[in-house]
């Protein structure tokens, strides 16, 4: 009988993975010795980081979708289905509409959501700009601000050593807000001040979450007159007065409150009893190398949803697929995984709406970050328009 | 110019005197401009490079791939189909018009040959 690879989740990382499987498993595909299954709550594919651009108006909701359909390749059964139980015992889904799907392997790639309810008054008070809706209340907001005070904090998971989604983005939506204001004439009147938590995974006291980029901060933050402050643990919003509360005692107004809110894994995964995370986070604990969720046989993770220490960001995913299709193809034809992952994560940083910076790191090395260029930029800018389709359809 | 000639100071920065090593077969072969053109062309290329522009490249990119894409995925399982199984009889080709998808698909071609006619 042809064994049954299901993916849950039409993410960055389950497509990809998706078309990477049919291309490496190609033989058995054709042979129907082995199946491989989509399934994903949404019939059409978000570019999520995109919604980072639409907080500045630059980006149309129509231009960072498609439909899901069109980014597979046509060997890959895709099926609009919320999976809302996982059977790992029985190695099973159940999904809301009431059905079932066996699988010999399966590949969670759920990734994760914002979860600012978590942090009382921020949901009432905060802006954000990880999905849609909050992204376009936030432009709202900042195309109509003339003076004041937009506060910026960053809200790390609790789970030891996991970073919050896409690592750079607080800093790129930073210089991006600056060279924004500037256009409209209004920066002299707004302040803008950058904090960062005391504990940013494994640094303290910080302005990003690794030493080399945080040393550079302060200087190019100064140079736009950007301020920042360390050690900014947001505990509390009081939405009448406007006021950040810290757990480090800090009290601090504003008009804008911009956060990167605490995240949690989806519903689903959270109720499978497969994470070990703290505070309900429901990271699946996943081997450094192979991908594999530890103690589930059969089971990977990928993207957001993993519980490792590098960016959960589209660039990791991108690195992390053909590990997983190597291992699962290794699985199947020699009886045992062959691919290590090495924790890679690429990007290109919007430093400002006119700059990039590529940047790359991995288990071992740091970003060591270079000049932000005009030339990073345009490639940061082809890449949003044009290249991560190709990249969503495993085609780079 | 030998490299050894290179004043002290140069030869006392090892990136530069790897540079200009690099560079001394273009210097004495006289082709070093063309080198220097071609760089202030892409500096300009650059210069050409704005959103609005990366935007219909991108645009182009996406296209072209998609298409090609498409027709490749379409190539291949077609003819993977084709290749296990007996070559069909006229009846058998009827048969294959059954199926929702082959109909969507001569949907498909015939109103892009109208469209075609269309532009033309
Ligand atoms: C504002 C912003 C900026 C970013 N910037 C960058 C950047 O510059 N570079 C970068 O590399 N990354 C960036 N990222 C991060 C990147 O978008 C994510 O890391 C990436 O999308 C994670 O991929 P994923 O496949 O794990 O999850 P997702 O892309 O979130 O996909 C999860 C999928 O699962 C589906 N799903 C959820 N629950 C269920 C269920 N129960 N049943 C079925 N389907 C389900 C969802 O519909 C979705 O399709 C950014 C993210 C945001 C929000």
């Amino acid at each position: 009988m042809a064994r049954h690879i299901v993916i849950v989740g039409g993410g960055v990382g389950g497509t990809m993975l998706a078309n990477q499987l049919v291309s490496k498993l190609y033989p058995e595909v054709l042979r129907e010795q082995v199946r491989i299954t989509l399934l994903s709550n949404s019939p059409d594919h978000y570019y999520k980081p995109a919604f980072m651009y639409v907080a500045f108006n630059q980006f149309f909701q129509e231009e960072l979708k498609r439909p899901q359909r069109s980014l597979l390749r046509p060997e890959i059964d895709f099926q609009v289905q919320e999976v809302t139980r996982f059977d790992f015992t029985g190695q099973a889904l159940h999904t809301r509409s009431g059905r079932c799907y066996g699988y010999d392997f399966l590949v969670i790639a759920t990734g994760c959501v914002p979860a600012p309810e978590r942090i009382e008054g921020l949901q009432q008070a905060g802006d954000h700009f990880y999905q849609y809706e909050a992204a376009r209340q936030l432009a709202r907001r900042l195309a109509s601000i003339d003076k004041g005070r937009i506060f910026i904090t960053v809200s790390f998971p609790q789970t030891p050593n996991v970073p919050h989604q896409c690592g750079i983005a607080p800093v790129e939506t930073t210089l991006m807000l600056d060279d924004y204001l500037r256009q409209r004439g209004v920066r002299d009147k707004v302040e803008i001040i950058y904090t960062y938590p005391t504990t940013a995974q494994l640094l303290r006291n910080c302005l990003f979450l690794q030493r080399p980029t945080g040393e550079i901060l302060p200087s190019i933050f100064e140079q736009k007159n950007i301020r920042f402050q360390r050690g900014f643990t947001l505990s509390k919003v009081d939405p009448e007065q406007r006021i950040a509360y810290s757990e480090e005692g800090d009290a601090q107004p504003f008009d804008i409150l911009m956060a990167t809110p605490p995240i949690r894994a989806v519903d689903a995964v959270l109720q499978s009893g497969a994470s070990r995370a703290p505070n309900n986070e429901g990271w699946l604990p996943t081997n450094h190398e192979t991908l594999q969720v530890y103690g589930l046989e059969g089971v990977y993770v990928i993207g957001d949803t993993v519980d490792l220490p590098i960016s959960k960001a589209g660039g990791a995913c991108h690195n992390q697929a053909p590990v997983i299709a190597n291992n699962i193809a290794g699985e199947i034809r020699l009886g045992s995984t062959c691919a290590v992952y090495d924790g890679k994560v690429q990007a290109a940083a919007q430093m400002g709406l006119g700059a990039g910076m590529p940047l790359c790191y991995d288990y071992r090395h740091d970003v060591l970050p270079t000049p932000p260029t005009k030339l990073g930029s345009l490639l940061r800018n082809g890449f949003n328009r044009g290249l991560y389709w190709a990249v969503a359809r495993g085609m780079l | 110019m030998d490299a050894t000639d290179l004043p002290a100071v140069l030869n006392a920065n090892p990136g530069l005197d790897a540079l200009l090593r690099k560079l001394q077969p273009l210097l004495d072969s006289g082709r070093m401009d063309n080198v220097v053109d071609l760089l202030s062309l892409s500096a300009d290329l650059v210069d050409l490079l704005d959103a609005a522009m990366v935007e219909k490249l991108s645009g182009l990119f996406e296209e072209a791939t998609a298409l090609s894409w498409n027709l490749g995925n379409a190539m291949r399982m077609a003819s993977a189909q084709t290749r296990n199984e007996p070559t069909p009889s006229l009846y058998g080709l009827l048969l294959l018009l059954r199926d929702p998808q082959t109909r969507r698909g001569l949907a498909l071609v015939l109103r892009i040959l109208n469209v075609i006619g269309r532009q033309d």
